[in-house]
């Protein structure tokens, strides 16, 4: 339990800042998105359990903030975290280079995922794909910079809640 | 080897289990699981918008006593200004009752104007819209329609304790009747078409084939006030172009919305003061 909330705190915090960068970008019409960044971690370092009820927190929060069926993020995450803890096991995820393309990877996915399922909705489905790729390429930028950093602060939390340190950190 | 097979599965066992119990929660689990999250992270939301009110003030006194006396001595004319308009829009609105009580006509619905502080922007490829700094403790009712000095901003989809979210209408999912100006036929809109970088536009369908409008020669595209949710006459946007659509009964558009309904910090709520 302890395990899970601290590592659901610095994805809160992940998610306040991304939601404070996307109000400054408002203005340019550039949106961040960093779903990859809620699951990597969990996925590729924490128990099983604990990895998973931190991403479906996760999950939960994004739902909330966002005009889609709750749930969407929430299995989209989930699925996510299943795909990326089977193969955790044939990558150097003590790396941060590794996580970061994990992190990447995993975005990359869940965006075009979430793009397929919500620009539909749309008059023109078609004239909105140039500024979808833009703003996922936006976001990749975004993950790449911003994802050693926000590992970094997952394991200090980790340690910080007094979590096993030696094999999370 | 079953046991390591099994282990490889567990991932996808897990996920399917999660999978059925997310579908088998009862709706009403779901939306208060929503509202709970929400209002979770609302604290947030609202005091990195106290921060930046804070740091807008504190950037505001570093300015001069002169910058100050020639900013009220500014003021000072727009509110000379303002009052000529109010009396004008006072001595307007008698002259509508008047002329509402000697033609019989139903008078349009009352609201109150509730001005709210924008506390985030979300304006993303897949949905735009606003979370403002009220909510039901102000008595912001679900649909009620927003505006800025610029005309339409949107219409309050969700209403929390002390905020709520506004669906812009340059939103995917917004349609709406609207008018051009000087013209009496309804026409559909619907927003939509965000590139990065350009205004936000919207998208037209059933206009007459009488109605011409392009780049050179642009119409203004104002609510219609069928469907009860926005009095007529707001502004909405530009016409900027109208063709033919593929069946030849009627014209297609783009209509280019105003470029500040993506840096908005302040809109109005306008409350209906009978409600339905």
């Amino acid at each position: 339990m302890r395990r899970t909330l601290a590592t659901f705190l610095p994805l809160l915090l992940l998610w306040a800042l991304l939601a404070q960068v996307n109000h400054l970008l408002a203005p340019l019409h550039l949106y961040l998105f960093a779903g990859g960044l809620f699951v990597a971690y969990a996925a590729l370092v924490l128990p099983w359990r604990d990895g998973l009820a931190a991403v479906l927190l996760a999950g939960l929060l994004c739902d909330a903030d966002a005009p889609v069926r709750l749930g969407t993020h929430l299995l989209l995450f989930a699925a996510a975290h299943a795909v990326v803890g089977n193969i955790r096991d044939r990558v150097p995820r003590d790396e941060t280079v590794a996580r970061v393309i994990v992190a990447l990877l995993v975005n990359l996915a869940l965006f075009l995922a979430l793009s397929f399922v919500l620009i539909g909705r749309g008059p023109a489905p078609a004239a909105v794909w140039p500024r979808v790729f833009l703003d996922l390429a936006a976001s990749q930028v975004f993950i790449a910079l911003v994802a050693p950093w926000f590992f970094a602060l997952q394991a200090r939390t980790l340690v910080l809640a007094r979590v096993e340190r030696d094999r999370l950190a | 080897m079953p046991p390591q097979r099994l282990d490889q599965a567990r991932p996808f066992l897990t996920l399917a289990v999660v999978v059925l119990a997310w579908l088998l929660v009862p709706v009403v689990v779901q939306t208060f699981t929503r509202a709970s999250f929400f209002e979770l992270q609302a604290p947030l939301a609202v005091a990195a918008s106290y921060a930046r009110d804070l740091k807008d003030y504190w950037s505001l006194r570093l300015h001069t006593n002169s910058e100050l006396i020639e900013a009220g001595r500014d003021l000072a004319r727009l509110n000379a200004s303002y009052e000529d308009s109010v009396a004008q829009n006072l001595s307007l609105q008698a002259e509508i009752g008047r002329l509402e009580e000697l033609l019989r006509l139903p008078t349009y619905a009352d609201y109150r104007a509730e001005h709210a502080r924008v506390v985030r922007r979300d304006f993303s490829g897949w949905w735009q819209r606003l979370v403002i700094r009220k909510g039901a403790n102000y008595g912001l009712p679900l649909g009620a329609p927003v505006i800025f000095s610029g005309g339409v901003v949107g219409r309050v989809t969700e209403v929390h304790a002390y905020t709520a979210v506004v669906e812009l209408i340059s939103n995917p999912g917004v349609r709406l009747a609207a008018v051009i100006e000087g013209e009496t036929q309804p026409i559909s809109f619907q927003g939509g078409i965000n590139a990065t970088f350009d205004p936000p536009k919207g998208v037209l369908e059933f206009v007459p084939l009488n109605v011409f409008a392009s780049a050179a020669q642009p119409r203004r595209l104002v609510t219609s006030g069928l469907g009860g949710i926005f009095p007529p006459g707001l502004n909405l946007g530009t016409v900027t172009r109208v063709e033919p659509s593929l069946d030849g009964l009627y014209k297609n558009g783009e209509v280019l919305l105003d470029p500040r309904l993506s840096s908005l910090t302040e809109v109005t709520v306008l409350v209906p003061l009978h409600p339905e």
